[in-house]
């Protein structure tokens, strides 16, 4: 399988790559800036600069094409005239009482016709006047810039949600199969909590599309809020349930008959009064169905089948 | 390297080749029943590298990254491209998620549609059961191209396919209504191909962009056939579990932003999206050979008849986002905005008679109307204010709650007065009020009296604080704190009220340049409350109590805490380090139950606190990473690593764990054996150029 991904997909893309990129030709010189003076007394930020894209010519807004270091700090005249220090006549993104919103300013000079940023102003990390160089350094050359990875980065402020990831049910995310940002667009949108899709169930639907349905018999509540039983961080209960069955599933049905028994420890394995819809997985032992059936007659209405 | 080197030679020009190479040796020693500790992961004894590879140029780059190279987790990514003209990125990526070793099932055919077994009964000796694994494997695939040679204009094309195969632990009821419970590992075949187009133009000050997703759903099994030990018919008459139907899910979407004065910009997102199905639907089912008068007569074949055999599933979604954000003054940042979300159920509505019983499926759909506006305020005295205010109605086809109103308001505040700390202060008031309809008579149902929570009338408040210390640049100190409570106000019958109260902690110091410590506590409790009625006449919760109607609550109650604390110790500088880390966390929970029988004694041999489960999802992880770094030379680096992890697991719903519970059904041990205690040393070089 992975012989053939390699022989089929690879290696066809590369050589598409090859012919498409040596027609290309590059671009504009630099305009100047005083990067070789800030060298001087700058030698490991000026290093991580140049080894980053913010140093390549061949990108068009590149500080390489403006003014170099001056293009995010600003003019340095006055900087050197002074002898230098942190932050005298010099704009430094470390200094944690400068306003979120100048930071990022400087970076939406040059990136805000990007079109992942093209939703920032509507962001609750703007509002909350969260700035670009929260998230990114401006001279690393590791990838998009990160100061660290994923989660860390995220729970760095959204510290409530780091217990819910290590709880015994979660998202693969403490595993690194999956990032904050595959569901969060964290560079702003229209959703409610940043979620990229017009609801939450097209969100889930993503990676859990067996759940899309149309389905013949369906369960309400499921069919408009997966949060309804699901929690998505992670849960205390299986499958990230937000509550145990049978007390999730009895919130809503109560009726005669066994929705409104009660199942105390009398029905667990082995007790006086066991049922099967009380020990190990309670109502889903036999109630499998619950994001919809297609069976036949009661079976599917009751989601048995 | 072959790929990187043709590329370098293809640009003709200077390149810089880095990356790194490692292999890593696993050996693991300790309990390996439980697949907890693999859930996600795949360790085990045995030999894993990675290899990440760049090729850069001043004008384009290339990149290679593989992890966990020949284990289930491995995952491999090519990425190449010309800065500001295009980036092309392929991936391969697997995951297992495994729920349960050792399984053990009455059928044999585990792994294929069809579960049988031999002779007319089934054997109740579990030790003689087939044995297998509860796992998913997921595979992942795709690339995409990112194209902006004709900048401004830029067009993304993305495609991927995501397979997840293996066993999985469904159930059936033996008969309906009621019946014993079977558990069945089901047969899992999914494939979903995904590819999405987006074509735009950006820049300043207008962005536009027009996109289209299409995924197909393929399921490669249909129904898991089943013998039902339940319906006493031949090893021929096989019953069924309908598994999800395959689907296509078309989307088209517009995207657009213009920027206006006073540093304002107004967005829009537009999409209408339809997702479908095809299912013939069966004309009978398995059941009892005496169960029915409809009885077909061939091989306990219950018959029904459909309106129309052929269910086609239609439901399409539309919404509208409008949004008007400003920046008029550096202080201030605002915006307003409007969302329309139509969930249209078209399917089909087919009935079923089923001798005296008729039944037809409901579609269900939603819309939602929500509106707000957020302002975010920055005061003197560094201090920051949000507010912001949303209402949101709600109508669906449900006869319950047909329609909800929520007022929500959030209000921050944040200050920044002192150089060496942060505070905020937060709060959140939802107030929902729904519509009640019932159209069942609350003397003979109980129906009229249940509130269902996802709908139920409520209000919430939420209170936030935190404060952030960084008295030294070398040091941070977090604390915070969170208080949740709804109270289902409107609610007789279901869930009344929950409350979570959440505290965390973290710091993080970097003593000396040989020491970093750093550590962090995180604390939870949550508690919910139910009022519910158990009843075969007299459904009033207002009537006195008997014998068999009577009112019960249960209290549900889950503390848990986790901890962290760690170091980073520079042995030798640049040469030797040491990493060490202990993490914990333990989640104990409880169930109080109160039978509302007044005078009335509880069921013979019980009283109100042997009902209580005093294990309800407890559990503790407890884990101890040391590892050691050793810098050979600038190149080359070897680690070696101890990890010990215990996980200890305790449920009243899996404690004294049966496979066949007396008549009540046939269990496989699906998540029944979750505990483990592991021990890995890895051993790595690590070859950096």
């Amino acid at each position: 399988m992975q012989r053939k991904f390699l022989v089929f997909v690879f290696f066809p893309i590369v050589i598409m790559l090859y012919g498409i990129a040596v027609p290309l030709q590059a671009v504009s010189a630099e305009k100047g800036g005083r990067s070789e003076t800030c060298k001087a007394c700058h030698q490991g930020h000026y290093n991580s600069y140049i080894n980053s894209p913010h140093a390549k010519k061949a990108i068009r807004k590149s500080p390489a094409n403006a003014e170099g270091c001056e293009s995010c700090h600003g003019d340095g005249k006055s900087h050197i005239q002074k002898g230098g220090g942190g932050g005298i006549d010099i704009f430094i993104f470390r200094d944690k009482k400068v306003d979120g919103t100048a930071k990022s300013a400087k970076c939406l000079d040059c990136h805000a016709e990007s079109r992942t940023l093209s939703h920032w102003d509507m962001g609750a990390h703007k509002t909350a006047g969260v700035s670009c160089d929260n998230c990114h350094t401006v001279h690393s050359g590791k990838k998009m810039n990160l100061k660290t990875a994923q989660p860390e980065l995220c729970l760095s402020c959204h510290r409530g949600i780091r217990m819910q990831i290590t709880k015994q049910s979660h998202h693969p995310i403490r595993e690194g199969k999956m990032k904050c940002t595959d569901c969060h667009d964290h560079h702003g949108g229209f959703e409610k909590k940043l979620i990229k899709a017009g609801s939450v169930n097209e969100l889930c639907y993503t990676c859990h599309a067996e759940k899309r349905g149309p389905y013949f018999w369906e369960h309400p509540p499921v069919e408009e809020n997966c949060q309804t039983c699901h929690t998505v961080h992670g849960s205390n209960h299986g499958k990230l349930l937000t509550h145990r069955v049978p007390q999730l599933c009895q919130s809503c049905h109560d009726a005669t008959r066994h929705p409104g028994t009660i199942y105390t420890n009398f029905g667990n394995f082995g007790a006086a009064s066991q049922s099967n819809r009380m020990f190990a997985r309670s109502c889903l032992n036999c109630h499998s169905e619950v994001h919809g059936s297609t069976a036949p007659s009661s079976r599917g209405k009751t989601l048995v089948r | 390297m072959a790929i990187l080197g043709l590329w370098g030679t293809a640009f003709g020009e200077e390149g810089k080749l880095s990356g790194d190479i490692s292999v890593t040796g696993v050996i693991r020693e300790g309990k390996d029943s439980s697949a907890k500790f693999n859930e996600y992961r795949d360790i085990r004894d045995g030999i894993y590298g990675s290899i990440n590879l760049k090729y850069d140029t001043p004008k384009q780059y290339v990149s290679f990254e593989s992890k966990d190279i020949a284990y289930d987790t491995q995952s491999y990514a090519i990425e190449g491209g010309w800065w500001d003209i295009f980036r092309l990125r392929l991936y391969y990526d697997e995951m297992p998620h495994n729920f349960t070793y050792n399984a053990r099932s009455l059928y044999s055919g585990v792994g294929t549609n069809y579960l049988t077994y031999a002779g007319a009964t089934p054997v109740t000796n579990s030790l003689g059961w087939n044995t297998f694994d509860y796992t998913i494997r997921r595979k992942n695939m795709g690339g995409g191209l990112k194209f902006d040679y004709l900048n401004p204009f830029y067009l993304d094309v993305n495609v991927d396919q995501q397979r997840k195969s293996g066993v999985y632990p469904l159930a059936a009821a033996g008969t309906t209504p009621g019946g014993i419970g079977i558990e069945l590992p089901t047969n899992i075949d999914y494939t979903t191909n995904n590819i999405k187009l987006d074509v735009g133009y950006s820049t300043k000050p207008l962005f536009l962009s027009v996109n289209y997703l299409y995924s197909r759903f393929e399921n490669g099994e249909s129904f898991q056939n089943f013998r039902n030990p339940a319906t006493a018919n031949t090893a021929a008459a096989m019953d069924t579990l309908y598994l999800p139907p395959e689907n296509d899910y078309h989307k088209f979407g517009f995207k657009g932003g213009v920027a206006l004065p006073f540093n304002s910009k107004f967005s829009v997102d537009l999409s209408s999206a339809r997702a479908r199905s095809s299912v013939t639907l069966s004309n009978m089912y398995v059941s009892n050979v005496t169960a029915a008068a409809s009885n077909i007569g061939i091989r306990g074949l219950t018959g029904v008849a459909l309106s129309n055999p052929y269910f086609n599933g239609n439901v399409s979604t539309d919404q509208l986002n409008l949004a008007l954000t400003s920046n008029p003054k550096p202080f201030l940042n605002a915006k307003i905005f409007y969302k329309y979300y139509n969930k249209d159920n078209k399917s089909d509505v087919i009935t079923t008679i089923d001798g005296a019983n008729t039944y037809h499926n409901h579609l269900f759909d939603y819309r939602k109307n929500i509106y707000g506006a957020e302002v975010g305020v920055k005061l003197p005295a560094q201090f920051r204010v949000t507010a912001a205010y949303s209402f949101t109605k709600t109508e669906r086809a449900r006869e319950d709650f047909p329609k909800n109103r929520d007022n929500l308001i959030d209000l921050g505040l944040k200050w920044s007065g002192l150089k060496f700390m942060n505070a905020k202060v937060g709060y959140e008031y939802l107030d929902r009020a729904a519509e009640f309809h019932s159209l069942m008579d609350p003397v003979a149902n109980l129906e009229p009296w249940v509130r269902r929570f996802d709908a139920a009338g409520q209000t919430r408040n939420t209170y936030k604080a935190s404060v952030e210390f960084f008295p030294l640049d070398t040091l941070s100190l977090n604390i915070g704190y969170k208080y949740k409570h709804s109270d289902y106000k409107d609610t007789i019958l279901g869930l009344t009220d929950t409350k979570a109260h959440e505290a965390n902690a973290d710091i993080d110091w970097q003593i000396h340049k040989r020491l970093r410590l750093f550590g962090y506590f995180d604390f939870e409790q949550r508690t919910l409350d139910q009022f519910q009625r158990q009843t075969t006449v007299n459904n009033d919760p207002a009537l006195p109590p008997t014998a068999t109607s009577f009112n019960w609550t249960s209290e549900a109650k889950e503390n848990s805490y986790g901890y962290g604390i760690g170091a980073d110790i520079s042995i030798i500088t640049d040469k030797l380090t040491l990493s060490l880390v202990h993490n914990s966390i333990k989640s104990d929970g409880t169930i109080d139950y109160t039978y509302l029988l007044g005078a009335l004694p509880l069921p013979a041999g019980q009283n109100q606190d042997t009902i209580d489960l005093s294990s309800w999802d407890n559990y503790r992880l407890n884990n101890y990473v040391a590892k050691a770094t050793y810098q050979v030379t600038k190149m080359l680096a070897v680690s070696a690593t101890y990890a010990f992890e215990d996980f200890s697991y305790e449920d009243s719903q899996y404690s004294n764990y049966l496979y066949v519970p007396g008549t009540t059904g046939y269990m496989t041990g699906a998540y029944g054996d979750q505990s483990y205690r592991t021990h890995v040393v890895f051993l790595s070089v690590n070859v950096k150029f």
